[in-house]
């Protein structure tokens, strides 16, 4: 802290640390910028998608005047900028409009469906951050963070997860009978209540991140293990848990909530797939379908709340970071 | 806390590996109340409360079915039957004036008894909502029409319209008056009441007020399930005591004895080719003639529905009361050149046929009709769509592709897709003799007259029309042990599950 706080030009977001009230006041702005951008694009994407909710809602045999008639009804009559315009206004006035399926609030459907979802990547994340930490020490302790195990926990990690989750599904269900071969969850209770409809869903999505963050951190660890501090630690005898424990852990901080942001967002991704296959009744399996029948409110709500979940993932990741990098302590 | 959750996890490993019934079931020390756990068609984003208009998930229409009560019903042998209404008589000699009475002892579950008055309102509403619902009920002049004291009303057609009965089956769900807006659930007067819901699963309980007979399972979960596989896993591993409509080749994976139950409903699934006759080379009846003889459909029904069903011999609605008894249609190779050659086709013929992959076996059946086409001199390639554009891009545009049939009876189906100014008439069946003929059949009062009429007119069709009914596979469904009495009759009489008993 002994850096002059400048005067930064008006206008720009000054990234220099030293403004402290400044930097979270502009990472809030890009945020919210980068929200408006997220839903004029997932809009953008589903009026290119052929035909609208009230061309997949009406019989083939209805006349265009029917589904002129319908859409109108459905408030879906009018150019894309003006419907982006209301739908926008509404998110301001926190309501993010009905169902174009049911004519049911989309927010009953988000809360209702919100904490299948959380407890899924909440329980993923709970199984994966530890055995990145794991993975990554023992792929950068090896060979210095490239070569086979990087190579091994890469290649891991780009197996498609439906790939992943019918392959667990048949190894713990099919042949050990141990966990039911879909998650429903029964009406009105939470899925906490239900552990075993939860194994093959967390596992098929706690897998691949484990593999995906430990390649990730892998160079990371080699870096910090590299340090000379580590090599005095070494030659002094210092037991190898004790060295990774407190000379190279903290240096893997930073990287590793980094880390854990953005595998939130890739494990909401993968929650679409594995919902969808598992019959769980989440977020995921919300939009999938949600985008079958051009159900526009639902899918924006969606999108844009799992964006913001990710957003607000990495700002976390980036104070907590900032505020936690050794290397900025002095030694 | 976290040794229950670890107690938990162990108990359900055990059981899910005994095979045994695991959550789910009825709070222990409480009363024996036997729960049916249905899992049917439906993908739970589209779940709606609105019976009448636009209805995408069958788990819907088995939740109104239950709710609701609606005029009549068919039976196993789609014969109508009352339900709601007692009886349908023609008030005159020209079949257009009905008198229908209701039964009296009908009461929504708010207490209000069910009147002419909501049941005109509904008719009215169901009516109001055609361009979502294939324009149900157009054969009623409901303006015209009016109740007659509180359990009486007149019903006005447009023509005179022999088949009211079925006109009133199946999916006329009574509402109370004046529910407009249904976007959350209304008071109904059927078997079961609503007790609670989400857009995947609704617990239904028996409506002690229900006119009906007693019987069946006292609660009923219906959980809407996209996936035919995930439906029958969940039978299997004991979530589910019914998956309703799975795969061919899931009912054979449990048909080789075990614990669960394959329980087939015949003609429940029919994947008709489908020929515009307005379009080359489908406007020459010769070129019909070859494709209808150029199929090997004991092949196709081997291999699509692996055995689950009958070959067919180009008859739309072959489970009607009134249906010729026609022998399927033979494979005559040879005849179908010969044909094709006539018809100037000598050196074959190039065509696409379309299909989507949201049905399970109409890929496979695309393929092998393209294969057996070839044998024949018809080169027709084969395109899949994506199920969510394909009744809109392809049904009804395409000259030639596969569309999937059933539900309907034939005197519906003919309104939409027969007569020359159809509203959905994809074959472009233009005939105006036979269009006349069926107008006169409804206007027939005598039953047995009226049938052998009907009867004709679906031969006809069989022989000169555009759609190839190669076969006709068996809906299949599964059933835990300890489920006895699941419907198998034709059409909607599948969501006829208050009379379904499970053993505790």
């Amino acid at each position: 802290m002994t850096r002059p706080t400048g005067a930064a030009p008006q206008g720009a977001a000054p990234r220099s640390p030293g403004a402290p009230l400044l930097g979270p006041l502009a990472a809030l702005a890009r945020a919210c910028l980068l929200l408006v951008a997220v839903s004029a694009v997932v809009f953008a994407a589903t009026s290119l998608l052929p035909g609208d909710a009230a061309e997949l809602r009406a019989t083939p045999g209805a006349t265009p005047d029917q589904v002129r008639e319908l859409r109108e009804e459905l408030g879906q009559e009018g150019p894309p900028w003006r419907l982006y315009a209301d739908w926008a206004a509404g998110m301001l006035r926190g309501d993010p409009g009905t169902s174009l399926v049911n004519g049911r609030p989309v927010l009953d459907a988000v809360l209702q469906r919100l904490p299948a979802t959380a407890t899924l990547v909440g329980a993923s994340l709970a199984l994966a951050a530890p055995a990145m930490l794991l993975l990554g020490g023992w792929a950068g302790a090896a060979r210095r963070g490239r070569g086979t195990a990087t190579a091994l926990l890469t290649g891991g990690a780009a197996v498609p997860v439906a790939v992943t989750a019918s392959g667990l599904a048949a190894l713990l269900s099919g042949v050990l009978g141990l966990v039911p071969a879909v998650s429903l969850l029964p009406p009105g209770e939470p899925p906490v209540r239900h552990p075993e409809l939860l194994v093959l869903p967390v596992l098929s999505m706690a897998l691949p991140t484990a593999l995906f963050g430990g390649g990730l951190l892998a160079g990371a660890v080699a870096d910090a293990a590299s340090r000379p501090h580590v090599a005095d630690a070494r030659r002094r005898g210092r037991p190898l848990w004790a060295i990774a424990a407190v000379d190279v852990l903290p240096f893997l901080l930073a990287p590793f909530l980094r880390v854990l942001a953005v595998s939130a967002g890739g494990l909401i991704a993968a929650a679409t797939v594995v919902e969808t296959l598992f019959g769980y009744p989440g977020l995921g399996s919300l939009l999938v379908s949600s985008i079958a029948s051009r159900d526009v409110p639902v899918i924006q709500a969606v999108a844009v709340s799992a964006a913001a979940v990710v957003l607000a993932g990495t700002a976390l990741a980036d104070a907590v970071a900032g505020g936690t990098d050794p290397r900025r302590r002095p030694w | 806390m976290r040794r229950r959750s670890l107690l938990a996890a162990l108990c359900a490993a055990t059981l899910a590996a005994s095979g045994c019934s695991g959550g789910g079931d009825a709070p222990a020390g409480a009363d024996p109340a036997t729960t049916l756990r249905y899992a049917a068609v439906g993908a739970p984003a589209a779940t709606t409360n609105d019976p009448h208009g636009r209805v995408g998930n069958e788990a819907d229409y088995l939740r109104f079915a239950m709710l609701y009560d609606v005029l009549t019903v068919l039976d196993e042998q789609g014969v109508v039957q009352p339900r709601l209404a007692e009886s349908w008589e023609p008030e005159d000699g020209d079949l257009t004036h009905w008198h229908v009475t209701l039964r009296r002892d009908a009461v929504f579950s708010d207490g209000a008894p069910v009147t002419a008055d909501d049941v005109l309102f509904s008719l009215r509403r169901i009516q109001g909502k055609g361009a979502e619902n294939n324009g149900r009920l157009s054969m009623f002049d409901l303006e015209a029409s009016s109740a007659r004291g509180d359990h009486e009303l007149e019903l006005v057609t447009r023509q005179p319209y022999a088949e009211v009965g079925a006109a009133l089956a199946s999916l006329t769900f009574v509402v109370p008056d004046g529910a407009d807006d249904i976007t959350e659930p209304v008071p109904g007067s059927g078997p079961f009441v609503l007790e609670e819901a989400d857009d995947t699963t609704a617990v239904l309980t028996r409506n002690g007020d229900w006119w009906g007979p007693e019987g069946g399972a006292d609660r009923l979960e219906i959980t809407a399930m996209p996936d035919p596989a995930a439906r029958a896993a969940a039978v299997a591993s004991g979530q589910a005591d019914v998956a309703g409509s799975v795969a061919p080749a899931t009912a054979e994976q449990y048909a080789g004895g075990g614990e669960v139950e394959v329980v087939t409903r015949p003609g429940g699934v029919n994947y008709p080719l489908v020929m515009d006759l307005e379009t080359e080379p489908f406007d020459d009846p010769a070129v019909r003639e070859a494709v209808k003889l150029a199929l090997d459909r004991e092949a196709l029904v081997d291999t699509v529905f692996l055995g689950y069903g009958e070959p067919g011999a180009d008859l739309v609605a072959p489970s009607e009361p009134f249906a010729p008894s026609a022998e399927p249609i033979g494979r005559d190779l040879d005849r179908a050149r010969e044909l094709l050659e006539e018809a100037g086709h000598g050196d074959g013929v190039s065509l696409t046929l379309h299909a989507t992959n949201s049905y399970p076996g109409m890929e496979e059946a695309a393929v092998l009709v393209s294969e057996q086409l070839a044998e024949a001199g018809i080169e027709a390639r084969v395109e899949v769509g994506p199920p969510d554009t394909y009744w809109t891009e392809v049904w009804n545009v395409e000259p030639f592709y596969l569309n999937s049939l059933g539900g309907n009876g034939f005197v519906d189906f003919s309104r939409m897709a027969l007569l020359a100014d159809g509203p959905i008439n994809e074959t472009g069946w233009n005939d105006e003799e036979w269009d006349a003929d069926f107008h006169t059949a409804l206007a027939t009062p005598d039953e047995g007259e009226r049938h052998a009429l009907l009867g004709d007119l679906q031969q006809r069709l069989a022989d000169d029309g555009g759609y190839v009914v190669w076969g006709l596979g068996d809906g299949i469904d599964l059933t835990a042990p300890g489920v006895s009495g699941l419907p198998t009759g034709p059409g909607f009489h599948r969501l006829r599950i208050e009379q379904v008993e499970v053993s505790g």
